[in-house]
């Protein structure tokens, strides 16, 4: 609670004059809604403005965010329910909706849009009515979609609606009705721009009942008046109107401008589709439009309408003033139409004058052409024209037309004065024309169409025509009043003197001073200081004001539609003035502000004043009163083709101008008049409904307002359209600058080129001089050439025939050396020759002499052979016998000699072969000795080291008797020393009893060595056994022998020495020798080898002289046998064992040499 | 020539695609066919192959010469050799060495003692380190060699050929096992340098007693194929093979005592494994012996 009460005490601070704490608490309650989740304080603060309507609050509420926007709803939703709250829930609602806040697409999920169309639906109070109309009219661009759902909640509550102003249930006054005439006539627009299939086909069945008919032809059909078909109705289909997926792409303002285009209304239509879309949608007004982008003239009067938002009043106000105007306008228009692009001007007029709010400013026109066209035209055919125009989109009409048009027209139209314009209407668009012209427009057109007016070209013709129209108008008043056409300033003068007349002398007294006063000196201060009095005014003026409402009707709405313009012409001339001239004239544009916001209560009180007016025009019109003034007439006939926003409009032009003359009107006495000065108090009946017509007309602004946004929005996009595309034409004129420099640079190129191609072929034709000079020099130097050849080749020849000759002069140069040569030689030889033969010579003599002598000595010989020639036949016949014998002799001979040779000789090789067959053999028999022997060496080693280790052994036992001994001795005494000798011997027995297999006989040996140290060892040996025999032989004789061949077996050794020393009868003669082979053992290989030997050797023995070839054996044996013999002889004449075993070495000294040595011996 | 002739002509790419010891056995049993036993021959062949166990006690009487080269002689040597057996034994029981109780192996040594003159006065004399080292090598030959004269003559040539051949190449192994070891791997050299532990590694384990009593016979009898047949630097190789195999064991050890003690008691199951890559080193490091016929 207390937190309840402390948003109490912040709310009742929000409203705090102290802009500091406003601000403070303003933050605070933001940062507490940021902070605070709950609905608590959204709650509070809707019911604190619901109560209060406090500005701050409002603020706050239009600003919530995201989280807050369900509580917001909900709570609008709940005080929607309620009748009392309704109202002000509605507004704030509009409020909320028009900022278009983010959470805006949410609205659509809401219950407050069913219980808003449920209000709408049932609800019958005019205000709450308008307010939710216009409302939702703001709400549908933004819910595009939700049409799905609530389509047909949208068209009933338009049918209940449109058959609401007509039927007027209950009593709802008429100003009433024109707001929801105009917000019905916008919700009609909205919702045939945005569903036209679904709306027109609701219309179709909504309509066709009977009991709707009248509303339909009373109130729908004019409203249908003012659109165009939608393409929708062409290409769309009922379900691709709803398909989200159209709308997804489009944003708010999109839409918003959707619906504008379809709109012929032009308050309403959008210009922005292009020139020619632009002729569409102003399709009444189409060559006028055309003009107006085309004239300089209606640029600036769109300019003024663009600057003011009272548009009608202004339009009328420029055309008025046209005539006085054209030779300023025609004079300043030449230097923009050179400064800025066409294109410019046509697209945004504004862009000129640098306005924020262009779309209204096509619109100027139409509703003030209209309004003097019905005027005019009201009674003849006013009404078909327009009515049939719209449909059609022709081309702009050429401007010639518009002369041949206003002479069908007028006359048709018009009565006696509009003729009498004739001359000066046909001046204007002349001038019109000629401002076309320069344009380069007008001739082109001319030739083309002059000759006759098709039906297409008729809106053309109308919009031209109501121009003139205009213009007549104010010539007829021009010609009624004065003849100061000239002079700008008095274009007001004249218009108002015959307002005046149709006006109530009350206005017309006050309006001479009004307007120039308000707008040339005090528009600005009388906008902000005046508020409390207009109001004092209105309702002073109201008083008298609605008895007469009764009487005249007709007049009075006439005067104000008047007087309105008339009380901003003024401003307007100022305008003008100031934009023309441009002088720091500024006063409108504050006025337009405080008129457009700050000015609530002027309104009202001028709302008050006009609206018996357009009752009356309601009145009127369903009665066809058609015997009214021309004016009055006018404005009924032009019922059905004005909209529902300009009579509103007009209603509170009215109301404005009705406000500007009551303050005029007490701004002369006093400021301190109250409502008594005026009668009395005012009825609370009217202030309630002035209240109430206050508030609809605030939410028709701030609709009017929410549209415009949403046209800077598009104005902005289109701006950058704009520029681009300036920007591109920049671009292109830079390109073509730059072709014609490119082109300019090929010119000189080509130039350059045709200057160097004459270069080139001067170049050319000296060449070709010089070439043909050269050919020609080479010509003449080639025949010289020629002729030197010539002459060379001649010396050549001569040269050769020189060389010919020389060569033949040496040659028989060489000839005759020769010749002298040989002829040297030949005389060398012959003298040689010459010597010899003389050596000859002396030879032959010799000779010769010789000869001689030999002849002579050969003659003595033949002499004496002749003498002995007889005796010696004999003889040499004998020899020869003798001889002959020897011969035979010999050779036979000879023959037993070589018989003999041949014998001996194989002979030869036969021993030869058999020497070689002993020389292998031998080899072989060396080469097995060799093996033998080492044969016999292993198992000497063997055996040697057999005897090692015998020796050891006996060492071994040696050192054990010894130390026995030597025990022995220690504790022996002498005495028993011969028991313990015998004793000692039978222990020498027992150990050759253990080992008498073969150790006896080293052991004795070992012992006689040991006996060396002590003569005792050798009585025991005496007593061995076995081997005493041999050793006893042995020992004896010599110790040497028996101990060089210890390695023998004893068995062996002891057999041959046992038979030789005992009995030598057991072995014959033959054991003898043997025995001298004594030397290896007959177990060992060798020994076995060396008997073998021996038994040969035996044999051999018996057949000594035999020569036969012997064998190894025989030869080892004998030379054995011989050695043995030897050696045996001579000591003891033995056979001779003991040379051969002394050593037992001399088993290895077989050698082979020795045999080889015995051989030869042998042989 | 002639007896390669009469081998598989293929046995020479036998060992090239690593099929060993194929046509070992049969060429052996060639080489043991011919009558005088070339021994060279039969030296080279037991350097290069390990010998069949059936030869391997033939093979070796006859390198160590207690067989002459001669068939016919064998059998005749071998008696004496067996009589020499019976005296010596025969003589040290009734010196009363060695009575039926006592070990075999210490018959042996006994006998060994008796053979080489240097039986101690009495049995309870302590032994010397030699001693020691024949009974290890005898302990060792005991499981290899089946008979018991057989055995007598191994060991005792045996150890006659590492006193006698040798005895100057013996003390120098242990240089060589640092030099290989170096070659090998450096970083284990200087880890057992940095232990100090070079020079307390049991090289009398490994040189003196070639490895009897390390190695369990079966793997020890290849090694000793290459002693007996007159290399001792297999020996270098077995240690250094030992000590690559065991890296990752010495290398976690600091201490020279512990090294040692380890390398004395090394695991049995991988010692197969050893003595071949051993072998695989020699034949790297020496070169495989070539025949030199």
């Amino acid at each position: 609670m207390a937190q309840q009460a402390n948003i109490g005490d912040l709310l009742s601070m929000l409203d705090s004059p102290v802009l500091s704490v406003r601000d403070d608490v303003t933050a605070v309650f933001k940062e507490n809604l940021t902070s605070d989740r709950g609905p608590v304080l959204v709650n509070t603060l809707v019911d604190y403005y619901l109560e209060t309507s406090s500005q701050p609050v409002l603020h706050i509420l239009t600003t919530l965010q995201e989280p807050h926007d369900k509580h917001l709803l909900d709570k609008m939703n709940e005080y929607v329910g309620k009748a009392a709250s309704r109202l002000s829930t509605l507004s704030l609602l509009g409020h909320v909706i028009r900022l278009q806040p983010s959470w805006k697409h949410k609205l659509s999920q809401a219950p407050l849009l069913p219980s808003l169309l449920k209000c709408l639906k049932t609800d019958t109070d005019v205000l709450v009515l308008t307010t939710g109309v216009l409302v939702l009219i703001t709400m549908l661009p933004m819910i595009p979609q939700s049409g799905k759902q609530h389509l047909h909640d949208f068209f009933d509550i338009f049918g209940r609606l449109s058959s609401w102003c007509l039927k007027k249930p209950g009593h709802v006054t008429e100003v009433y009705l024109v707001h929801l005439h105009a917000s019905v006539y916008a919700l009609f627009h909205r919702l045939y721009g945005m569903y036209p299939c679904n709306f027109v086909s609701f219309l179709r069945s909504h309509y066709s009942m009977k009991e709707n008919l009248e509303t339909f032809e009373e109130v729908v059909k004019p409203m249908m008046e003012h659109v165009r078909i939608h393409p929708e109705l062409v290409t769309g289909s009922k379900d691709h109107e709803l398909d989200p997926r159209r709308w997804r792409r489009l944003e708010t303002h999109d839409v918003v401008i959707e619906c504008a285009k379809i709109s012929l209304d032009p308050t309403e239509a959008s210009y922005e589709d292009g020139y020619s879309v632009s002729h569409q949608i102003s399709a009444r007004f189409p060559h006028r439009s055309a003009d107006v982008t085309a004239s300089p003239h209606v640029d600036t009067q769109n300019s003024y309408g663009s600057a003011t938002s009272t548009p009608h009043s202004i339009s009328r106000l420029t055309l008025s003033n046209t005539p006085g105007q054209l030779p300023q306008t025609l004079s300043s228009p030449p230097t923009r139409l050179l400064t800025e692009p066409p294109q410019a001007t046509l697209w945004s007029p504004s862009m000129v004058c640098g306005m924020t709010t262009p779309p209204t400013s096509p619109g100027n026109v139409p509703p003030d052409l209209s309004h003097p066209y019905s005027k005019v035209f009201g009674t003849t055919g006013g009404k078909g024209t327009p009515l049939g125009t719209p449909a059609t989109s022709p081309p702009p009409a050429p401007l010639c037309h518009s002369d041949e048009y206003v002479h069908i027209s007028l006359p048709q139209a018009t009565t006696t004065p509009a003729k009498k314009e004739e001359r000066t209407d046909s001046a204007r668009p002349w001038l019109h024309r000629q401002h076309h012209l320069p344009n380069d427009r007008g001739p082109e057109e001319l030739p083309g169409s002059k000759g006759s007016v098709t039906l297409s070209d008729l809106p053309g013709f109308l919009g031209d025509l109501a121009s003139e129209e205009d213009s007549i108008e104010k010539d007829k008043e021009e010609a009624a009043i004065s003849k100061e056409l000239s002079e700008i300033t008095t274009a007001d003068a004249e218009l108002l003197v015959p307002r005046g007349g149709f006006d109530s002398p009350f206005y017309r007294d006050s309006l001479p001073g009004c307007p120039r006063k308000t707008h040339s000196a005090a528009s600005g201060p009388q906008g902000t200081s005046a508020n409390p009095e207009p109001l004092n005014s209105s309702l002073d003026k109201l008083g008298p004001d609605t008895p007469k409402q009764a009487f005249t009707p007709i007049d009075l709405p006439c005067g104000g539609s008047e007087e309105g313009p008339v009380g901003n012409r003024g401003r307007q001339a100022s305008l003008e003035t100031s934009i023309l001239t441009p002088s720091p004239c500024k006063i409108p544009p504050p006025r337009g502000a405080g008129f457009g916001s700050g000015q609530p209560p002027p309104y009202d009180h001028l709302f008050e004043v006009a609206l018996p007016k357009t009752a009356h025009h309601f009145v009127s019109k369903k009665t066809e009163e058609l015997l009214k003034k021309a004016k009055g007439n006018a404005e009924e006939d032009s019922w059905p083709s004005t909209s529902p926003v300009e009579v509103l409009d007009r209603l509170i032009q009215q109301g404005a101008d009705a406000h500007s003359k009551e303050l005029n009107k007490l701004s002369l006495p006093s400021k301190s008049v109250d409502w008594t000065h005026f009668g009395g108090s005012p009825p609370s009946d009217e202030i309630r409904t002035l209240r109430n017509q206050l508030l609809l007309l605030h939410n028709q602004l701030l609709y009017e307002r929410f549209k415009r946004q949403q046209h800077a929005v598009r104005n902005r996009r289109l701006l950058r359209k704009v520029i681009k595309a300036a920007a591109l034409e920049e671009h292109n004129a830079a390109m073509k600058d730059q072709l014609k420099l490119q082109e300019k640079d090929i010119q000189i190129w080509k130039v350059s080129l045709q200057k160097e191609q004459a270069r080139y072929s001067q170049l050319q034709e000296q060449r070709d001089t010089v070439v043909t000079q050269l050919h020609s020099q080479i010509r003449q130097l080639q025949h010289d050439r020629e002729e030197f050849y010539n002459q060379s080749q001649e010396l050549q020849t001569k040269l050769e025939d020189c060389r010919n000759m020389i060569a033949e002069l040496r040659l028989e140069l060489k000839k005759a050396s020769s010749k002298v040569c040989h002829t040297e030689l030949l005389l060398s030889q012959v003298s040689q020759k010459l010597s010899n033969s003389e050596s000859v010579q002396q030879q032959m003599e010799f000779l010769n002499r010789q000869l001689l002598v030999l002849g002579e000595v050969n003659e003595l010989y033949l002499e004496q052979l002749q003498n002995k020639h007889s005796d010696t036949t004999k003889e040499v016949e004998m020899m020869k016998a003798a001889y002959r014998k020897e011969l035979e002799k010999n050779r036979s001979h000879v023959l037993q000699q070589n018989q003999r040779l041949d014998t001996s000789q194989k002979r030869i090789l036969e021993l030869e072969s058999h020497l070689a067959k002993k020389d292998h053999l031998l080899l072989e028999q060396k080469k097995y000795l060799e093996d033998v022997k080492l044969q016999a060496r292993g198992q000497l080693q063997a055996a040697e080291s057999r005897y090692e280790a015998q020796k050891r052994i006996t060492q071994a036992f040696e050192l054990e008797i010894l130390d026995l001994y030597g025990r022995l001795e220690k504790d022996g005494l002498l005495k028993k020393l011969e028991e313990e000798k015998t004793e000692a011997a039978e222990a020498a027995e027992e150990r050759p009893d253990c080992c008498n297999d073969g150790c006896s006989d080293s052991v004795i040996g070992h012992n006689e060595e040991a006996s060396g140290h002590n003569g005792e060892t050798k009585p025991p040996r005496p007593g061995s056994t076995r081997g005493s025999s041999g050793s006893r032989g042995g020992g004896g004789s010599s110790s040497s022998s028996e101990l060089s061949t210890p390695e023998k077996p004893p068995n062996q050794r002891a057999g041959p020495f046992s038979s030789r020393w005992e009995t030598a009868v057991g072995e014959p003669s033959t054991s003898i020798p043997t025995t001298v082979g004594s030397l290896p053992s007959s177990k060992s290989f060798l020994g076995m080898k060396a008997r073998e030997l021996f038994r040969n050797k035996s044999e051999s023995q018996c057949d000594e002289d035999s020569m036969t070839i012997s064998s190894l054996s025989e030869t080892l044996k004998t030379e054995l046998g011989k050695d043995s013999g030897v050696e045996a002889k001579t000591p003891l004449n033995l056979d001779g064992p003991y040379p051969s075993p002394p050593n037992p070495d001399s088993v290895g000294q077989l050698h082979i040499m020795d045999y080889n040595e015995t051989h030869h011996e042998h042989s | 020539m002639t007896e390669d002739s009469q081998r598989n002509f293929r046995s020479v790419y036998y060992e090239k695609v690593g099929f060993r010891g194929v046509e070992e056995k049969k060429s052996l049993e060639i080489l043991l066919k011919d009558d005088r036993l070339d021994i060279e021959k039969l030296c080279t062949f037991s350097q290069r192959f390990p010998l069949p166990s059936m030869y391997r006690a033939l093979v070796w009487k006859v390198l160590l010469g207690i067989l002459p080269p001669h068939h016919e002689s064998h059998a005749q040597v071998m008696m004496y050799r067996k009589e020499q057996y019976s005296d010596v034994l025969h003589a040290l029981r009734v010196v009363r060495f060695v009575s039926d109780a006592t070990p075999q192996v210490e018959v042996y040594l006994r006998m060994y003692q008796l053979e080489s003159g240097k039986l101690p006065r009495s049995p309870s004399f302590p032994r010397e380190p030699e001693d020691e080292v024949f009974l290890a090598i005898a302990k060792a030959m005991e499981e290899m060699v089946e008979d018991s004269v057989d055995c007598y003559w191994i060991i005792r040539c045996f150890v006659n050929q590492l006193n006698s051949k040798y005895r100057d190449s013996l003390p120098q192994l242990p240089k060589a096992f640092e030099q290989y070891l170096n070659l090998e791997d450096s970083r284990l050299l200087s880890h057992l340098k940095t232990c100090s532990a070079v020079s307390k590694l049991p090289y009398d384990l490994w040189f003196k007693r070639c490895f009897a009593g390390c190695l369990p016979e079966s793997s020890l009898q290849r090694v000793w194929d290459k002693v007996v047949s007159g290399s001792c630097k297999i020996l270098v190789f077995v240690a250094v093979e030992i000590l690559l195999t065991f890296k990752i064991k010495v290398m976690a050890l600091n201490s020279a005592e512990k090294i040692t003690k380890f390398l004395e008691n090394i695991p049995q199951d991988s010692s197969d494994a050893i003595v071949s890559k051993a072998i695989d080193l020699w034949h790297k490091h020496c070169g495989t012996p070539v025949h030199s016929a």
